[in-house]
């Protein structure tokens, strides 16, 4: 009987990832190459499967509901007014992804042979170019923003990628190179609503002494799904802030990958998700340490409601030669109904003996002393409940982009519209 | 610093229980197969129940996979090269230990486990298990008069099949696992334990597991049961000697607390672990699980793991009955070219369940070893409540350590909390510790025995004592 379950899965997996080949249309354009080998990896490897240890929590049923095809944008929705320093594009599927609008200095395009020869290798060196999320991205994306950044960029570079109607796909890629001393503020926000799937494939290289803040919100509505993938090579004395927060999508799945190629590099990953409905929202997280004295400071933090299901696996890799790392990680979750559910699982492999590493998960309710507290002050339980979950949400969303703002994520990820 | 005195320089202990003996084996041939199974099963004069539950089990194996997600390397074991059943040649057990071979009372005297109960001071109980077979049990009378029946499983199944009908295989199912189901297919003996209704057992119960021949598995099965009210404490014990081959020990210990029942369980497992170049030692693929059926029952795993060439062991607590409480406390101490994955579960049903993890894994050398971990809070477990602590200490830049905790929770009123560190022997505290006069092995061990402070303090007292010694003297050469 399970056996027999089991085989109907995987041929109704295989034919989900058949027919998604069917309706791309003939790969074209400056990824072409790409996008045969991501279509040649897919149809060899069917969607994962629950007895995979990576996928073991995230159920795909939201996604294997989706029939999702490329498709150009319609118009945008009604989106903030960016700041006055915010340089924003928006990643639709035109031709022309500047829109016409020249780029802040410090940010130049790479040419096309520059893309051919560095597009993919962060993505080799984190282990993950075959990683399924990534060869359905590749498979599809047509475009890649490929950015070469010198200096001190002094504008936020706000990238939007919008998947607003049924069936659509909207697949991101991309990738930036950050010379030496360089520095840059990036935020992405990924909107998705109807049964649309977004998809983000993004390659950082971090040059020496480079920096880059990153922030990532990912908002979504109704059956929309969301893949994302950030791959990050960092050279010594780089300095890399990505901050991620995820809300209201049907399925997300998030993963970030750090590499630090020569050690001496500090990471800092924070990140909230929420998971209500029925939705599941999953981060996977890996920082790998090559070279001597790296540092790590990762908070996760996650709030399951309703019948939510929130997952965490964030995996720290010390070997031999990363003396002398410092990493900390802490998952911290908050289960808030009967019928919600958190797996989180830190995964720590040291080889190295002269190392700092912690890590810390802890899942509870709101605490009752606090809402006490709150009460006793003539605060009515609801909003003394929001006022804590408030607070557990702010930790992250203030390290967000200030750009972030316009985009009121608090308000969305407390549900206050 | 200058290590003048470096531990390195110190002969490196040999593992001194690592002698043959040699002593008329009754074996079978190698190999399995359904045969197999009811050759084991007629040896032992098994009633049909139990031919019944091997048979399935056997049937459920064939069509397992042996895991492969710990984080362990071996080459392929070839379940077709092994020898299930080896017996020393003598008569049926014994009425008296007079009759027993004198050998094997020698073996057991050289091990330290004296089964003559006049040469006994402390008030321990041994039922003492050689490859196969049981061969002694001591003080069993007086544990009768007490209505406690300690005894080798395969005297239970003559003497209590009831017993053994109603909880064999309930707490740990034939197909629970691959090894699981080879054991419960192939398993020779072990021990039988029953606390009445309201009984403190009035003395330690131990049982000493060797393996002596060369080419045999051991697949022994250990079964507590603790009434209501009852309440135990059982302490075992292994080694083997150094064969340049690979034995496997795949053994399945079940554990069933009924309410206000209280089982205690300590292991110091002593394996031969295998040459520093990773030849020989032990295979030890152990499922250990304990279920706290009743109400406010109470079951404590406490480990020290020295042994074995790989260890995959992960002794656990299912937490049914409102307000029981689950306990592990482990030391896995690996060095050369030993591998351990072990860790626990705690899976919270019942409302208002507890449980306490406590971790401490040393990896010196070439070894690995890792901790893996579930926490598992049903949605009924209302008011459950976890701690966990789990640190590394790693001896040498050639040794892994790696934690795998896993959380999992479906009710909001109960609270989960994790927490781990890695430290190493620093190189000012020992300069501390030697500029106050004390040696260099001294410190270390010191400071290993205060690192693991929070497990020996939960084993009983002589236990601690040796274990205390046992990891100093694994750890000779080490350090430096």
């Amino acid at each position: 009987m399970v056996a027999a379950m089991s085989n109907s899965a995987a041929v109704a997996a295989s034919t989900w990832v058949t027919s998604f080949l069917e309706r791309l249309p003939a790969p074209a354009g400056e990824l072409e190459a790409v996008q045969w080998r991501g279509r040649e990896a897919l149809s060899r490897q069917p969607l994962p499967s629950r007895r995979q240890e990576d996928w073991r929590f995230t159920d795909l049923a939201p996604l294997t509901a989706l029939a999702p095809a490329p498709a150009s944008s319609s118009a945008q929705g009604s989106w903030p007014a960016p700041a006055a320093d915010v340089f924003r594009l928006w990643l639709d599927d035109s031709d022309d992804l500047l829109n016409g609008q020249s780029l802040p200095a410090g940010l130049g395009l790479l040419s096309s042979d520059e893309v051919q020869q560095a597009l993919g290798h962060t993505l080799a060196a984190c282990n993950c170019e075959q990683h399924w999320p990534v060869e359905l991205n590749q498979a599809s994306a047509t475009r890649v923003l490929a950015l070469r950044v010198s200096g001190a960029v002094a504008p936020t570079l706000e990238l939007v990628s919008q998947a607003a109607e049924d069936s659509v796909m909207r697949p991101v890629r991309v990738l930036l190179l950050l010379e030496e001393k360089a520095s840059l503020e990036v935020l992405q926000i990924q909107l998705g609503s109807a049964c649309s799937l977004s998809s983000l494939v993004m390659e950082a290289h971090l040059g020496r002494e480079s920096t880059l803040r990153h922030g990532l919100l990912a908002l979504g509505e109704g059956q929309a799904c969301f893949l994302g993938h950030l791959a990050v090579e960092q050279e010594p004395r780089s300095h890399l802030e990505s901050v991620w927060a995820s809300h209201g999508w049907a399925l997300s799945r998030f993963e970030p990958r750090v590499v630090q190629v020569d050690g001496e590099a500090t990471t800092t990953l924070k990140a909230l998700q929420v998971a209500g409905g029925q939705q599941v929202v999953d981060t996977h997280s890996r920082v790998e340490f090559r070279g001597p004295e790296g540092q790590l400071d990762q908070l996760h933090k996650a709030i399951a409601d309703d019948r939510g299901r929130s997952v965490f696996n964030g995996a720290v890799k010390v070997p031999r030669a990363a003396q002398r790392t410092n990493a900390s990680q802490l998952s911290r979750n908050l289960l808030l109904s009967n019928q919600a559910r958190i797996d989180t699982k830190p995964e720590l492999e040291i080889v190295a003996d002269d190392v700092r590493c912690a890590h810390g998960a802890t899942v509870s309710r709101l605490q009752t002393d606090e809402l006490f507290y709150l009460q006793s002050r003539g605060l009515s339980a609801a909003v003394a409940a929001g006022l804590l979950k408030r607070g557990f949400c702010e930790e992250v969303l203030r390290a967000l982009p200030a750009a972030a703002a316009a985009w009121r994520p608090l308000q969305r990820m407390l549900g206050e519209g | 610093m200058s290590s003048s005195t470096s531990v390195g320089d110190l002969v490196s202990q040999p593992y001194k229980y690592g002698f043959v003996t040699d002593i008329e084996t009754d074996k079978i041939d190698k190999g399995l197969s359904e045969d197999v199974v009811r050759l084991i099963s007629s040896k032992k004069d098994e009633p049909q129940f139990l031919l019944d539950f091997r048979l399935r089990a056997y049937q459920q194996w064939l069509r397992m996979e042996e895991p492969d997600w710990a984080a362990l390397r071996h080459p392929p074991i070839d379940y077709q090269e092994m020898i299930y059943y080896a017996a020393p040649r003598q008569q049926e057990k014994k009425a008296s230990l007079d009759e027993v071979d004198p050998k094997l009372l020698e073996t057991f005297e050289k091990l330290g486990i004296p089964l003559s109960e006049q040469k006994r001071l402390s008030n321990v109980a041994v039922d003492a298990v050689f490859d196969s077979v049981s061969i002694a049990t001591t003080y069993r009378e007086k544990l009768a008069e007490h209505g406690v029946i300690f005894c080798s499983i395969s005297e239970a199944v003559k003497d209590h099949p009831e017993l053994i009908e109603r909880y064999l295989g309930t707490v740990v199912p034939s197909n629970d696992n691959f090894f699981a189901a080879l054991n419960s297919a192939v398993f020779s003996d072990g021990s039988f334990v029953f606390i009445p209704k309201g009984v403190k057992c009035p003395m330690e119960l131990s049982t000493y597991f060797r393996i002596n021949s060369g080419d045999t598995g051991q697949f022994e099965r250990t079964l507590i049961v603790a009434e209501e009210g009852a309440s135990v404490s059982y302490l075992e014990g292994c080694t083997a000697p150094m064969f340049d081959t690979n034995q496997l020990h795949a053994a399945v210990v079940e554990l069933v607390a009924l309410d206000d029942a209280s089982i205690k369980y300590s292991t110091v497992q002593n394996w031969y672990a295998g040459d520093e170049n990773g030849v020989g030692g032990i295979y030890n693929f152990v499922t250990k699980r304990g279920h706290c059926r009743g109400d406010r029952s109470h079951i404590s795993w406490t480990q020290v793991e020295t042994g074995s060439a790989i260890t995959w062991k992960y002794p656990s607590c299912v937490l049914q009955g409102a307000h029981s409480v689950g306990e592990f406390y482990s030391v896995a101490l690996t060095n050369n070219r030993q591998q351990a994955d072990t860790g626990t579960k705690m899976v919270h049903v019942g409302p208002h369940t507890r449980s306490t993890i406590v971790s401490k894994g040393i990896s010196a050398g070439h070894s690995s070893n890792s901790y893996r971990g579930l926490v598992q809070i049903g949605p009924k477990a209302r008011g459950a409540r976890n701690y966990s602590q789990c640190d590394s200490m790693l001896i040498g830049d050639q040794a892994a350590a790696n934690t795998y905790p896993y959380i999992r929770s479906q009710q909001p009123e109960a609270s989960v909390e994790h927490e781990a560190s890695t430290c190493r022997i620093s190189a000012d505290q020992l300069f501390y510790l030697q500029s106050r006069g004390i040696g260099f092995e001294e410190a270390v061990s010191m400071m290993v025995s205060g690192f693991c402070r929070d497990v020996f303090n939960q084993l009983p007292m002589e236990f601690a004592a040796e274990a205390d010694k046992l990891l100093a003297l694994k750890l000779e050469g080490s350090v430096g």
